[in-house]
């Protein structure tokens, strides 16, 4: 099967904040199992495709959600005029035709479901159908990675220690100020010192965390704010509408957020 | 027809050909007075006032009705002021003369204020509650109608007289305190009534402020109110520790509000950037109000450079005007304006002086030492203009900005014992005293240390086995009465709970072990953590065979197959968080009838036994108890948390509770709710012990308390959180429905089988 759709082809734009390039090539090359752990909008998706076009492989991604089953990811049999037929779910169409299988926020999938990687993430690099009674050794191209988001820890929603361990991680953050300007001038068209000064706004609800606020602003919402200034809206109210507004209901906070918002600009 | 042509004219009268003999006297005022009512009504009122003058109340009272009850008519009714003299009377007999006497001027004063019947029958309902309960406090009240009713409306005014009620239970000294405005706690509820922005409801979101700005979590306190005169109250900050005064007078709406944020704007300002404290030396007053001004523009500046948006937030404070005369204090509002407004022009050479030298191109803003120099030249300037200025008097301004205490070093620990010292400059002054005759005032100073320290010691053998926990947390409560919560009104402190031996809680378990096993058996059948196989699904990860073949034959015969041919596997979890909240009153000592245990034994036992079962089931589940000793010190004790096992230090917590104090049911929910709230479940539940009605030591009004619990139930479901009663008194339906709801409450009847009945409930209500 031609996973060309799969494939790439513009470059992504994506600005490295430390070795993460070197280390996921690294990784790659015995194409070991990798973890992205870091907050949300950091740039985890951004990165792993733009390593996929870096590496010339093709990606395929699956969102991970509470409802979703193993079947979702390996496949199933689904009913047509003749009969059933057997569908790939993702996960099969990387394994058997080699792509880099992207599982983001792997955490928001139910435990048992995370389970069926573990045959994939170990020397064995196998995923066994049970339904079809068929094991497929995984292609030679074939990676498995996962984004984390620790900020979601609970009791509730973690992954498994066996499930953790079979992962190599890298760490992402949000970039340091001047280069986090420089993403948020890139991605939206605004110019470099309205890009700096969201920056130092985002430092204020990032100062938050913790203190009502389970996350700060995120280089994405950022970017989004950037994006509303660029078509004419007042930088009080493009952060009120894309960092505030989204980010809690909490009285409080939001006035807070809004003043100290005023007060750098 | 007299009256209804002279209304209005009562003012005019003259009043010179009074007699002199008290007798005489009321019968002149009562045929005087009695022309301004309506015929119908005249001889009522003459048979009030003579009923007055026969009660025995001696000749004023009578004297004061007469006089002033007439001139109701102009604003109110003629039935008003005939019904006034029921309340003198009540007045006269429940509290004294003086008060008696004064009440029906004020009822003139209030009648002028109020314009309307029905809200002067508010104001008269809310003194007559008075004269009943707090009776010593009906004089204070009376002597400030004006001031209080200029500002506040009389629903407010009556919130405002039930706040001092139910914040000074029975103590009269602490009534006449609040009433006579000598509690700070009165000014503060009078400025929240008033409708002032009061620190207190800002609070939160002022400290969000400041981390969000600064990333800085400084302790911030209210101001004591009894420091210094209201007008004059500015910030201070001592030790890092940032008091705030509870209100700005003066200052309304959107403007309080940014006047608090401008003051803690600039707090921040100075603790990020005042990093080096002044030595204070020899400098002479003037000169350290000048560098403490010229420190307050440079920590500005460099604030500003962060975030220029400050700048909109300041200047409006900053309205010194470049006329006007050249006081010394005038002088200095205008040279701080000139220190942050660009725009401004002021044609005062020394002010000018002062901007020139501080925007200097030469000075590096980083080095505080800048302000010392500009400082003593701008001093030793002003000196040689011979322009006084009096240290005492003088108040920083704007009154945004913060007294500057921090920025002094006083040379030894004098800083630190100035702690709660009010005014800078009044610190400075003492200073300077001190300096040539500090012998009698470090007596003092010993004296007072050593009496703190007794006070500590009292205090610390007070909490040996009760040793708090550093969580205090304030929580409104709801006044049935004003139909309003009153915010940050009651206190939970949650202390640590006692040992006790936990093996004591094992031994339960064990003589009852018949139950026990019959609770496991229902446990298992409750654990439904066992995956469910569905068929004949719309939707589902594979396909149901036989569904499949009939869906085919449906078609092969022509028939509109039905699609419904996957099965699914579906997990059924118990997704419940439950907090157990024990009452552990006083009253939980009691012996139960027909067994040897106390209420307070039956509910460990209880409670072991339903602890137990939560573990078992891997319910997400903790235990909390609580009791209370009066508004301010809600006793909570947290025998087990969420996320903590169920060990034997909980357990341990468990067999040392004691139970003493009251039951303030309200406060402890709202702090279970909070915990409950962060639950990641689908399903909250509260499950309140309780033995007995609301009550605490402070509280007269049965009815308040229900009340107020109530309410939180209902907020807690709004949020999500069941709440369940299990009413160890056989009497409590009444009040217990009306907090939980009828579904909501077991009570149970017979105490002794309680420890069965309560996990069987417990797996009844989460099945």
């Amino acid at each position: 099967m031609n996973l060309d759709s799969y494939q790439i082809k513009q470059e992504p734009y994506y600005s490295p904040t430390h070795n993460e390039i070197q280390l996921f090539e690294a990784a790659y090359a015995s194409r070991m199992p990798m973890m992205l752990k870091g907050p949300t909008g950091c740039g985890k998706t951004r990165f792993v495709e733009y390593m996929a076009w870096k590496l010339d492989k093709p990606i395929i991604t699956v969102s991970c959600h509470e409802d979703m089953t193993a079947s979702d990811l390996v496949g199933r049999y689904l009913l047509d005029a003749e009969g059933t037929v057997w569908h790939d779910g993702p996960l099969t169409l990387a394994v058997r035709y080699g792509a880099i299988c992207y599982l983001d926020e792997i955490v928001e999938a139910r435990q048992d479901t995370s389970v069926v990687i573990h045959s994939l993430t170990d020397d064995r690099r196998i995923l066994s159908i049970e339904k079809k009674n068929e094991v497929i050794r995984a292609h030679k191209d074939f990676q498995i990675v996962i984004s984390y988001n620790p900020g979601y820890q609970s009791v509730l929603k973690d992954l498994k220690e066996s499930t953790k361990q079979r992962f190599a991680a890298i760490d992402f953050d949000y970039p340091e100020p001047d280069a986090e300007a420089s993403i948020i001038a890139h991605e939206s068209g605004v110019d470099k010192k309205t890009a700096m000064k969201l920056v130092t706004i985002s430092e204020r609800s990032r100062n938050l965390k913790g203190h009502g606020l389970d996350e700060g602003t995120s280089t994405r919402m950022l970017i989004y704010a950037a994006q509303l200034m660029t078509q004419g809206v007042s930088i009080e109210e493009a952060c009120q509408v894309a960092l505030v507004l989204p980010i809690t209901d909490d009285h409080d906070i939001r006035d807070a957020l809004t003043s100290a918002i005023t007060a750098c600009t | 027809m007299i009256a209804s042509t002279t209304r209005g004219k009562y003012a005019v009268l003259p009043q010179s050909k009074e007699p002199g003999d008290p007798d005489e006297r009321l019968v002149f005022l009562i045929k005087k007075g009695k022309n301004y009512f309506p015929k119908q009504y005249q001889q009522l009122w003459e048979q009030t006032c003579t009923k007055l003058a026969n009660a025995g109340y001696g000749s004023l009272i009578p004297l004061s009705y007469a006089r002033h009850s007439p001139k109701l008519i102009e604003h109110l009714d003629p039935e008003t002021a005939i019904n006034l003299a029921a309340s003198v009377s009540l007045a006269a007999i429940k509290v004294n003369r003086a008060a008696s006497e004064l009440l029906p001027k004020a009822a003139v004063i209030a009648a002028h204020e109020l314009q309307s019947v029905s809200s002067f029958n508010t104001w008269m309902d809310t003194i007559v509650e008075l004269i009943l309960s707090a009776s010593e406090s009906v004089l204070p009240v009376l002597e400030r109608t004006q001031k209080i009713l200029s500002i506040l409306t009389t629903e407010q005014f009556r919130s405002w007289v039930l706040a001092g009620l139910r914040s000074t239970g029975d103590d009269t000294l602490r009534q006449i305190q609040y009433f006579s405005f000598t509690d700070p706690e009165s000014e503060k509820w009078f400025r929240h009534e008033a409708g002032d922005v009061v620190f207190t409801d800002l609070d939160r979101r002022l400290k969000l402020y400041l981390i969000s700005l600064w990333n800085l979590r400084p302790p911030i306190r209210d101001l004591s109110a009894s420091i210094s005169p209201l007008a004059s109250r500015r910030i201070t900050i001592s030790n890092g520790v940032v008091q705030i005064p509870e209100v700005f007078p003066s200052f309304h709406g959107e403007r309080a509000e940014n006047i608090f944020r401008a003051g803690l704007a600039h707090v921040g300002a100075h603790l990020i950037y005042s990093t080096k404290r002044f030595r204070l030396g020899e400098l002479k007053p003037i000169q350290v109000t000048l560098i403490s001004l010229i420190e307050d523009a440079r920590v500005e500046y460099l604030a500003m450079q962060v975030f220029p948006g400050l700048r909109k937030l300041w200047l409006p404070f900053h309205v010194a005007k470049s006329s006007g005369p050249q006081l010394v204090p005038h002088l200095l509002a205008r040279l701080s304006r000139a220190l942050i407004d660009e725009d401004y022009k002021d044609p005062n050479g020394w002010v000018q002086k002062g901007r020139e030298m501080f925007f200097d191109d030469k000075n590096d803003m980083n080095d505080p030492m800048i302000c010392r120099k500009i400082g003593v030249l701008l001093g030793n300037d002003l000196g040689q203009l011979r322009a006084q200025f009096n240290a005492k008097t003088y108040v920083i301004e704007p009154p945004y900005r913060d007294d500057n205490m921090g920025l002094w070093d006083f040379g030894d620990s004098q800083g630190e014992d100035q702690d709660n010292q009010g005014i800078f400059i009044e610190a400075m002054h003492i200073e300077h005293e001190e300096k040539q005759d500090n012998s009698s005032s470090n007596q003092n100073h010993q004296e007072e240390d050593e009496k703190n320290e007794q006070q500590y010691h009292a205090r610390e053998s007070k909490d040996n086995e009760q040793r708090e926990s550093d969580v205090a947390v304030r929580y409104p409560e709801f006044d049935y009465l004003t139909g309003a919560e009153r915010p940050n009104w009651t206190c939970v402190v949650e202390y640590f709970p006692n040992y006790g031996d936990a093996y004591k809680i094992d031994r339960i378990l064990e003589t009852h072990n018949e139950l026990v096993i019959r609770i496991t058996r229902l446990i298992q059948a409750a654990k439904v953590s066992l995956p469910e196989r569905l068929h004949h699904q719309s939707v589902g990860e594979s396909l149901d065979l036989d569904a499949c073949i009939n869906a085919v034959i449906s078609r092969r015969i022509g028939e509109i197959p039905d699609p419904r041919i996957y099965s699914t596997t579906v997990r059924k979890r118990r997704d419940l968080s439950v907090l157990v909240l024990l009452d552990i009153s006083n009253s939980t000592n009691d012996q139960v009838l027909n067994a040897k245990e106390s209420v307070l034994e039956l509910e460990i036992q209880a409670t072991s036994l339903l602890a137990y079962a939560m573990s078992e089931l891997h319910d997400p589940f903790a235990i909390s108890a609580f009791c209370s000793d009066g508004k301010e010190d809600v006793h909570y004790y947290r025998i087990k948390d969420f996320g903590l096992p169920y060990d034997l230090k909980a357990r341990a917590y468990l067999a040392g509770l004691r139970g003493k104090l009251s039951t303030r049911i309200g406060a402890a929910m709202r702090h279970a709710t909070k915990d409950l709230v962060g639950q990641h479940t689908h399903r909250k539940l509260l499950l309140v012990v309780s033995d007995g009605e609301p009550s605490d030591i402070d509280v007269k009004d049965k009815k308040y308390l229900v009340e107020d619990a109530r309410k939180v139930v209902q907020s807690a479901s709004r949020l999500g959180i069941d709440t369940f009663c299990v009413g160890l008194d056989a009497g409590g339906e009444n009040y217990l429905n009306k907090i939980f709801g009828r579904k909501n409450v077991v009570v149970i009847d017979n105490l002794d089988r309680f420890p069965e009945r309560l996990p069987m409930l417990y797996l009844r209500l989460t099945s």
